[in-house]
């Protein structure tokens, strides 16, 4: 590189700097650190703890990890050589974060977890908790009662390394396998993805015909297999189930064509835990390890109310 | 002539004993519906791997293919259900499926094109260069739509990736009539010529007076459409454009290219070979999903399979 072109590039970066940070004088910084901005969900979560901050009077700023615990390390360093007061963190790992959290209580910023746990209780500052394991739970009554206690079906699950994916499908297992009138008939990934659902489920459909249902991992999952259930021709005769609480599955629960899904509150996590800081921030220090938000059924007698 | 013939039903005789175990394992698998789904299933792959192939002909790579995917189905998608929409000057324009898909195939050049230029003007190494394109995509993507799917397309757009036309879906028609026009381009024309000059010796090419830039700002170019044509194929069969779309799609797309025989030293290899190989792939994926096989299995053993079809190609390359 010349030196020319070194100077234009360092000019550029500080002028690119020097508008996003405006009226920076002594607000408090929160910085949200993200587990990934590759899935609306998690934007939404993003966006609204941003929005709550700012609304308190403070500065926020939303870093993406990518759900990579290697970058997220990246993110921590940075913000707390940056100087943030607190962090408002939704964690890429249950134990892969714990570190980067340790990092950030020894240099005296709190750290408030959202929606994904980490498996320690004096890490964080507090933890608000999407509950994953009951909310599917509550999935695996309403499928019990769809079908009548039996039936065929097949579960699709989400990114296989990924905790959640467990703890949804451990609710879920955790009712409908009392129920010996019901058939797994394939249980198969499809990596929260909307595209690898549909074909998964496609495929599955080649050797199971006759299946009656299918529980997924997330609701993109679910537009996924009701698509391929639709081009099939299937789709009013098999049954679909979700979890997330996403706007276009709440349509088609409204329309009857998926049957239920769980919704997960994103904006009140956020809001909880942007609460918390302010709290903080304003001299409390006792605050309650982990505060679980409840996840509500969305079926087609309340769908209306959640769009 | 005969080492290209031993080459090429090398890696068909691996397919034949791929689907040979598969259906001797499920009955499932030899039906017609089953084969249709396995065709339309991998005719994304095909189009994109077909643009690598040429690329990875001439010595290079296009890692930005599974980006420039997203990018053209969310501006595809973005186009079909907004439009383009000026208030200030009061404008609005609506597009039609025609329309959107134009533009899609035009963004995707555009952005295949950027890549040949960077590659040819800053003598950039082509794995660095689409690299960044590969970022720059996804981003681009983020931004246009916000993190979040563009949905409601239309039912007429959905005939494109779940129609039928005479008895064959519509996508297999889209990717059969691409592989069609690439065996026509490397076959039997000067530039195809061009393409596996430049991938057998970039020097002797250059002196022999070929126009070496343009010839590579041409098949980064294709290979970004042939990207966007993917994007399409995806957005169409969800009826939805998804930020995430085409994630490592780079990755299946190589290995297609990589088992059909085709050398990543450039030169050597054949658009057949790459539809052989996206083919292998997708009737494995298709397989082990039929199969129930534990989705922790599958990764290990699509690697195994992708390692011993390189390396019984690079067998019978010693022995030719």
């Amino acid at each position: 590189m010349t030196f020319k072109s070194f100077l234009t590039l360092i000019i550029i970066t500080v002028s690119l700097t020097n508008c996003s940070q405006k009226s920076s004088e002594e607000k408090p910084k929160v910085a949200v650190v993200i587990s990934t901005l590759n899935n609306p969900w998690f934007v939404v979560l993003a966006e609204a703890a941003a929005k709550n901050a700012e609304q308190l009077g403070y500065e926020a700023k939303i870093f993406d990890s990518q759900n990579n615990p290697a970058i997220e390390s990246d993110n921590f360093e940075n913000l707390i050589s940056s100087g943030y007061d607190a962090i408002l963190f939704n964690p890429t790992d249950a134990d892969g974060s714990i570190s980067n959290i340790m990092k950030a209580k020894e240099a005296g910023v709190p750290v408030f977890c959202m929606d994904r746990e980490v498996n320690s209780n004096d890490a964080a500052t507090s933890q608000v908790l999407s509950d994953n394991y009951s909310g599917c739970a509550e999935i695996g009554i309403e499928f019990v009662k769809s079908l009548n206690g039996k039936g065929k079906y097949v579960e699709i699950l989400g990114l296989v390394g990924d905790n959640n994916t467990w703890a949804r499908s451990g609710g879920f297992h955790s009712v409908v396998d009392k129920f010996p009138g019901f058939k797994m008939l394939a249980q198969q990934s499809g990596d929260f993805d909307r595209n690898k659902a549909m074909e998964v489920l496609e495929t599955i459909m080649q050797g199971h015909p006759d299946l009656e249902a299918v529980f997924c991992g997330n609701d993109a999952m679910a537009m996924g297999a009701y698509q391929a259930l639709l081009s099939a021709g299937k789709a009013d005769k098999v049954k679909v189930f979700g979890f997330d609480g996403a706007s276009d599955v709440i349509e088609k629960i409204a329309e009857g064509k998926i049957v239920a899904t769980g919704m997960q509150y994103p904006i009140v996590m956020a809001e909880t835990a942007a609460k918390f800081a302010d709290e903080y921030f304003k001299g409390k220090r006792d605050f309650p390890q982990r505060v679980p938000v409840e996840v509500v059924l969305v079926k087609k007698s309340n769908a209306g109310s959640f769009k | 002539m005969n080492k290209e013939l031993l080459k090429k039903s090398q890696s068909l005789i691996a397919l034949f004993a791929l689907c040979l175990v598969i259906s001797i394992l499920s009955d499932k698998f030899m039906t017609s519906s089953n084969l249709w789904n396995v065709l339309r299933q991998i005719s994304v792959n095909i189009c994109i791997s077909v643009g690598m192939t040429l690329v990875v002909l001439m010595a290079g790579i296009d890692l930005s293919v599974g980006s420039v995917l997203a990018f053209s189905s969310a501006v595809c998608a973005g186009l079909l259900s907004k439009g383009i929409s000026i208030p200030s000057m009061d404008l609005f324009i609506g597009f039609t499926v025609l329309g959107g898909v134009l533009v899609a195939l035009i963004v995707g050049l555009l952005m295949g094109l950027f890549n040949g230029w960077v590659i040819t003007k800053f003598s950039l190494p082509p794995f660095v260069a689409t690299l960044a394109m590969l970022t720059i995509a996804r981003g681009a993507t983020m931004l246009y739509t916000q993190g979040i799917p563009i949905s409601n397309l239309g039912s007429s757009f959905e005939f494109i990736g779940s129609g039928w036309l005479l008895g064959i879906p519509v996508p297999v028609w889209i990717s059969l009539f691409v592989v069609l026009s690439v065996v026509f381009i490397t076959n039997k024309t000067t530039f195809g010529r061009y393409i596996y000059a430049i991938g057998g010796n970039e020097r002797a090419a250059f002196l022999s007076g070929i126009n070496i830039k343009a010839v590579k700002l041409a098949v980064y170019g294709i290979s970004g459409m042939m990207a966007a044509v993917g994007g399409i194929l995806v957005t169409s069969r969800l009826n939805s454009a998804q930020p995430n779309a085409g994630a490592s799609y780079e990755l299946d797309s190589i290995a297609a290219v990589v088992i059909g025989g085709t050398s990543l030293s450039g030169g050597i290899g054949t658009i057949a070979g790459t539809v052989i190989g996206a083919t292998i792939i997708g009737v494995l994926n298709n397989g082990l999903i039929l199969l129930n096989v534990s989705p922790f299995w599958q990764q290990v053993v699509k690697g195994l399979v992708i390692l011993l079809a390189v390396i019984i190609d690079q067998k019978s390359k010693k022995k030719a």
